[in-house]
């Protein structure tokens, strides 16, 4: 089979920075698919020169010149709360916060409690990818009951360290009306862009808290191929952690 | 879609789609291949940005213009331009 060389545009959101791809991610790494979805969500909204987007520390951080928007990187779970303070500074700016599951569930789940409880008009985006990725592969609060880890070399034990949080359905529980609350996944990737579109819309329509949470994949610390990755965000994580929309305003809660 | 600038892609072109890949921007993860309906994606003689395999497709006409693989690439290094449309 021929293949010859071409010169051709790349098929990349408007609002991806050309110039810092490819982007420090690992190979196959799920932060990637995440601001793919939501670089193409920032651009069907038209948003570009509004958003002003903060990463944490972890590997949320490597996304700090990914966009061509306003962007700001803050200490370990801080990016709500450095969010917020910008949001209410200049509301009409359109405030994103952009972090790790060990940035927003352990080190940071005040700030994410205290802003969902406050109903702040920014949206939090979440990866979780069952472990501590920037630092080699520690279990965080989302690490599955018996999955090895760097500090669980025997597999979690939830007699001894709990069961993985469930970050939306918590979030959801507390949040007042006009929050909007949902959990994606990169094994459904046009779902994920709907929900991330309608997390960023709540805000733009002065609604609430908006959160999304992203089942997504770590296949450096994982030590994981390319098919056990997806089997193991398709399967093993989707088991526990269920994709859906959690709170919606306007819609009367499902009980 | 955006116009972003020009990068080198290699093309493969079939009856539905042609199928381009950008070494510059492929890491070689795999992810693309695991998702093709029709099994056609396989890794290639040349290399992508670590020095480590890129991905071509075996047989270009079987290719359905689905677009999964564009899809799930977290790095954009796959466009599949549809015969007909711009
Ligand atoms: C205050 C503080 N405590 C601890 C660390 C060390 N540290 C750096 S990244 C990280 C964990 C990152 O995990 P997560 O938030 O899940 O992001 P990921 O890398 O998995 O995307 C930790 C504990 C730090 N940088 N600052
Ligand atoms: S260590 Fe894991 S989360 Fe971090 S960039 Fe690599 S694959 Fe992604
Ligand atoms: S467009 Fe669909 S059929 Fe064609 S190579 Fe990609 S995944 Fe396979
Ligand atoms: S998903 Fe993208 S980066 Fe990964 S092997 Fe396929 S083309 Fe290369
Ligand atoms: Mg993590």
């Amino acid at each position: 089979m021929t293949r010859e060389k071409i010169a051709l545009s790349p098929a990349m959101p408007k609002c991806w920075n050309p110039e810092t791809k490819p982007h420090k991610f690992c190979p196959g790494c799920g932060h990637g698919l995440a601001l793919k979805m939501l670089g193409e969500a920032i651009d069907e909204l038209d948003i570009q020169d509004r958003v002003i987007f903060g990463c944490d520390i972890g590997c949320s951080l490597l996304s700090w010149d990914f966009f061509n928007v306003d962007s700001v990187q803050t200490h370990h779970g801080r990016t709500t709360p450095v969010i917020t303070g910008i949001k209410r500074a200049r509301p009409e700016l359109i405030g994103i916060a952009y972090m790790g599951d060990g940035g927003g569930y352990a080190i940071g789940a005040q700030h994410l409690v205290n802003s969902a409880t406050r109903n702040e008009k920014v949206t939090a985006i979440l990866i979780n990818n069952t472990n501590y990725g920037m630092t080699g592969g520690q279990m965080a609060p989302t690490t599955l009951p018996g999955q090895k880890t760097e500090t669980t070399p025997y597999g979690r034990d939830p007699e001894e360290t709990g069961y993985p949080t469930l970050g939306p359905e918590m979030v959801a529980a507390i949040a007042k009306e006009g929050a909007y609350v949902a959990r994606g996944s990169i094994a459904n990737l046009r779902q994920l862009k709907k929900f991330l579109k309608k997390a960023i819309q709540n805000q733009v329509d002065g609604n609430g808290f908006s959160f999304v949470e992203v089942v997504s994949s770590c296949p450096t610390n994982w030590r994981t191929n390319a098919e056990a990755t997806w089997s193991f965000v398709e399967k093993d994580m989707a088991e526990y952690f269920h994709v859906g929309e959690f709170k919606v305003p306007g819609q009367k809660e499902e009980k | 879609m955006s116009e972003t600038a020009k990068k080198v892609a290699l093309t493969q072109d079939g009856k539905r789609a042609s199928f381009n890949l950008f070494p510059d921007l492929c890491k070689g993860c795999g992810l693309c291949m695991q998702k093709c309906p029709v099994n056609i994606i396989t890794w290639s003689t040349d290399l992508g940005v670590y020095g480590t395999p890129a991905v071509c497709t075996t047989d270009q006409d079987k290719c359905i213009a689905c677009k999964n693989c564009e899809l799930v690439c977290p790095d954009a290094a796959i466009r599949i331009i549809v015969k007909g449309k711009k």
